[in-house]
């Protein structure tokens, strides 16, 4: 039994592990899918591009002001963005077929520190094809969506975090 | 992302923004009443106005909560409410997202309900809303589908950011709601004034083999404008 017990700890505790078994509230894994293209600008008109073959996986939210779970999220995104900030995460915030100043009053008042992506005419969102919005992918560094998300989530608990720093980088996603 | 300007310090320099912001404020606190119209009217810079504008918003939120009918089924499988939305009050929804007359005057053709429901159940429940029946005392009703209200936009030319945001206001048509999961939008018929019966049935499990969840609402109404 001695010998059994640190075998059954690494097992239990082993960080791939951790990541399938204890998948915080509201992550899913699903089968990987490609994910559809996103080139979109942000409020300052600088072109963020998903990409293929990066050596980062990337966080893409849609999300827009009138829905309400979105406004309660918001908050909660800012701030794994800068508690993320130096990991190798990218994320791409995209607002759904809104006007820029709907989106500036939303945003100053909910979360001032995003600067979201304009997806002006909704057609990248449509692409997608969220469940509803708000929500939310996780693309590995193939530019496979590997996980989505379900509804608005308290992002800013420390087992969101926990759980995107530890993604494997090789893709090797079980 | 980076995050390279404070889009919120931006506001004080961006062209009206803070006025327009102020206004957009008001107009999302009241999308709910019935007053949009008469609130967007009243706007204006004086504090005499705008302390009016409060009071209104504050008499007409207790009406409309008043008014308002909210159909409830709950079961330990899942909760689904019905929140019938009357003709003004998607008005100043869809007004408030700066959509055009002719948009809006499209909408108030049709009834508008707001859907939710929560998938109570460790297993997934399949909303397809082809399972749902609804019917009066003289005829099955029809929910007007995405697909029709894409052509009833094609109509009118209506740009395409106001169908993406229409669109995404609506309820899935299908969907398999995952254990736990809570979702929401409107569905939509003609309007009309008779009363009718709402049967929606669920199938659930992963294969769709389980037992299937049959909720029946009845007696739903078209919301009406509360000037009518």
């Amino acid at each position: 039994m001695k010998k059994i017990l640190p075998l059954l700890f690494i097992i239990i505790f082993s960080p791939s592990l951790l990541a399938e078994s204890g998948l915080p509230k509201g992550i899913i894994k699903i089968t990987p899918r490609i994910a559809p293209a996103l080139s979109l600008e942000n409020m300052d008109g600088e072109k963020f591009t998903l990409k293929t073959n990066s050596s980062h996986w990337s966080f893409v939210h849609f999300w827009a002001s009138w829905c309400g779970p979105c406004r309660k999220e918001m908050p909660a995104i800012q701030k794994l963005i800068q508690a993320m900030s130096k990991d190798k995460l990218k994320f791409f915030i995209v607002n759904t077929a809104e006007s820029e100043d709907t989106i500036f009053s939303f945003l100053g008042a909910v979360a001032p520190d995003i600067n979201t992506l304009l997806d002006r005419d909704g057609l990248t969102t449509e692409k997608w094809k969220p469940r509803g919005l708000p929500s939310t992918y996780l693309v590995d560094p193939a530019g496979q969506i590997q996980y989505v998300v379900i509804g608005g989530q308290e992002w800013q608990k420390p087992q969101y975090s926990q759980f995107l720093r530890q993604l494997p980088i090789n893709n090797k996603v079980n | 992302m980076k995050l390279p300007l404070n889009p919120y310090k931006r506001l004080l320099i961006y062209n009206h923004a803070d006025t327009r912001m102020q206004a957009q404020q008001l107009i999302s606190v009241i999308s709910n009443s019935g007053y949009s119209r008469l609130m967007k009217t009243l706007y204006a810079n004086s504090l005499v106005l705008r302390a009016l504008l409060l009071v209104t918003i504050l008499f007409s939120s207790v009406q409309s909560v008043a008014a308002t009918t909210k159909h409830v089924i709950e079961n330990p499988s899942i909760k689904m409410v019905i929140i019938p939305r009357s003709a003004e009050q998607m008005a100043a929804f869809y007004e408030g997202r700066e959509f055009p007359a002719n948009a809006i005057a499209t909408t108030r053709e049709a009834c508008f309900f707001t859907i939710g429901i929560h998938n109570k159940t460790n297993d997934i429940l399949w909303l397809d809303t082809q399972q749902w029946y609804l019917n009066n005392k003289n005829s099955t009703i029809s929910l007007i589908s995405k697909e029709q209200w894409k052509q009833r936009w094609g109509k009118i030319n209506l740009p395409q950011r106001f169908q993406s945001t229409f669109r995404w206001t609506l309820l899935p048509e299908q969907l398999d709601f995952q254990p736990g999961e809570r979702e929401g939008g409107n569905i939509t018929i003609a309007r009309q004034h008779d009363p009718f019966n709402l049967v929606a049935t669920f199938n659930t499990a992963a294969d769709k083999k389980g037992t299937p969840i049959r909720l029946e609402f009845k007696n739903l109404r078209c919301a009406e404008d509360t000037e009518q």
